[in-house]
């Protein structure tokens, strides 16, 4: 039996009985982790207020190293992402991302890089009044971290970019496809040689720098259609909470 | 030696209940088979009674025997005042307390986006009909205090922000006999926004 100390973010907490939760940590050390909350929804538990989603906290657990379900012992909250809860389109965005580490994240697989990607995207997310480009970016690094980094510098087939002006996208090959070579991969979608050039900068600019980013109207909604769509691809089904954040941004 | 299987059949349909387990259930089940007949048909009963006479009220959406339901149609309700709340059950909370006097509309959930429950799996739309109609002055948003319950509320309030309505929020905060130094800071937080002048 052992005991576990790391931080953590809050992925998801659900209700396991008339007293309990169930809450899906993404940790620093661990990777994603399931624990069991006992007593965590009596009005009186020390857990109350650390196990909502977004929460960055000190997290103790305790279980057998190899097993699927752990105790929570002790959750200490060191930032609670308030301000992105009291923001209803920021909210809906911090819980995609959440949706997107939990479903794309194996449990108990050390994965650092994408813990810290979901913590500056939280800390960005917090500070930012554009999230659009937050939203596109996270996607694409979380794309890249988890070993799908589409290719966007040279055609799929004959590894050469003879642009147009113009390139196709093949979801299924995750790259680019150049004028010449539509015929052996034929692109599901096409797009200007601007919209790549953003694609790339998605991949290499700091997260925390997003800000900087603007996309021209137009190129916004043919971005979103590709970073997206890599998404439905590499995960096989529409995210429960994705459509949220276009009904809810009616709402505003 | 095999368990009768009358027995056997009682045990598995009470480990299908919340909380109980293959002991409790036994020892339930040995309990009722101990007890007298009248006391078991007044149990079979009662379940059967709860199946068949309870209906949803068509006013407020809580659990009544008839319909409108006695809240709703109670002489010395304040009909001017509504507490939202999330379920059936939480209007009885609320009625325990023996304090508020107006009347209740229940949600039947809460936007949820990772259960897939949106605004109109709720009842939403009802509340925003009966704030149209006029003679409501407030509208109290009693959903629980938690990520979901909170953007349901913020969502409720944006819906209703057109028409001349008050729309209020519970208080958020420390609970009564708690201590302070073991308060989380959002709780705090919440406590020291939501503070209220001495005399």
């Amino acid at each position: 039996m052992g005991l576990f100390r790391t931080k953590a973010i809050v992925l998801r907490s659900i209700n396991l009985s008339e007293t309990d939760k169930l809450v899906t940590f993404m940790t620093d050390h661990y990777g994603k982790v399931k624990c069991v909350a006992k007593g965590a929804r009596k009005i009186k538990s020390q857990f109350i207020g650390s196990l909502e989603a977004m929460s960055y906290i000190h997290l103790i657990y305790f279980g057998k190293e190899n097993q699927n379900l752990f105790r929570l012992n002790h959750a200490d909250i060191i930032q609670s992402f308030q301000s992105i809860r009291d923001d209803f389109h920021k909210l809906y965005m911090g819980i995609y991302f959440n949706e997107l580490v939990d479903t794309m994240v194996p449990e108990a697989h050390r994965e650092e890089d994408i813990y810290h990607l979901l913590l500056d995207a939280l800390e960005t997310l917090k500070d930012q009044s554009n999230v659009e480009p937050l939203c596109r970016m996270f996607e694409m690094r979380l794309l890249a971290l988890s070993g799908y980094t589409p290719e966007l510098n040279h055609c799929m087939v004959c590894k050469s970019l003879r642009g147009n002006g113009w390139v196709g996208f093949n979801f299924s090959k995750r790259g680019i496809v150049c004028g010449n070579c539509t015929n052996q991969a034929p692109p599901q979608i096409k797009f200007t040689t601007g919209t790549l050039n953003y694609l790339k900068k998605l991949l290499t600019l700091d997260i925390k720098c997003c800000g900087r980013l603007k996309f021209p109207k137009g190129l916004d909604e043919e971005i979103e259609k590709v970073t997206h769509r890599l998404i439905l691809t590499h995960v096989g089904r529409e995210l429960k909470s994705y459509p949220f954040i276009k009904n809810m941004a009616a709402v505003e | 030696m095999k368990r009768p299987q009358a027995v056997t059949d009682l045990v598995d349909e009470l480990k299908k209940l919340p909380g109980i387990g293959q002991k409790t259930a036994e020892r339930l089940s040995f309990f009722m088979l101990r007890g007298t007949t009248e006391r078991a048909e007044k149990l079979a009963q009662a379940i059967q009674n709860v199946k068949a006479k309870i209906i949803l009220c068509s006013v407020c959406h809580g659990i009544t025997e008839r319909d409108p339901c006695d809240i709703c149609q109670g002489p010395n309700r304040d009909h001017t005042q509504v507490c939202v709340v999330e379920e059936p059950h939480d209007v009885y909370v609320l009625e325990n307390m023996g304090q508020y006097k107006g009347v209740y509309h229940v949600l039947m959930g809460v936007i949820s986006p990772l259960d897939g429950i949106g605004p109109s799996e709720l009842t939403i739309q009802q509340l925003k009909e009966k704030v149209e109609k006029g003679g409501i002055q407030e509208v109290i948003l009693a959903t629980n205090p938690n990520m979901e319950g909170e953007s349901t509320a913020v969502y409720i309030s944006k819906v209703l922000k057109p028409y001349p309505v008050k729309v209020t929020r519970i208080a958020r905060g420390l609970p009564i006999g708690s201590d302070i130094e073991y308060a989380d800071t959002v709780t705090l937080l919440k406590s020291l926004e939501g503070r209220s002048e001495m005399l």
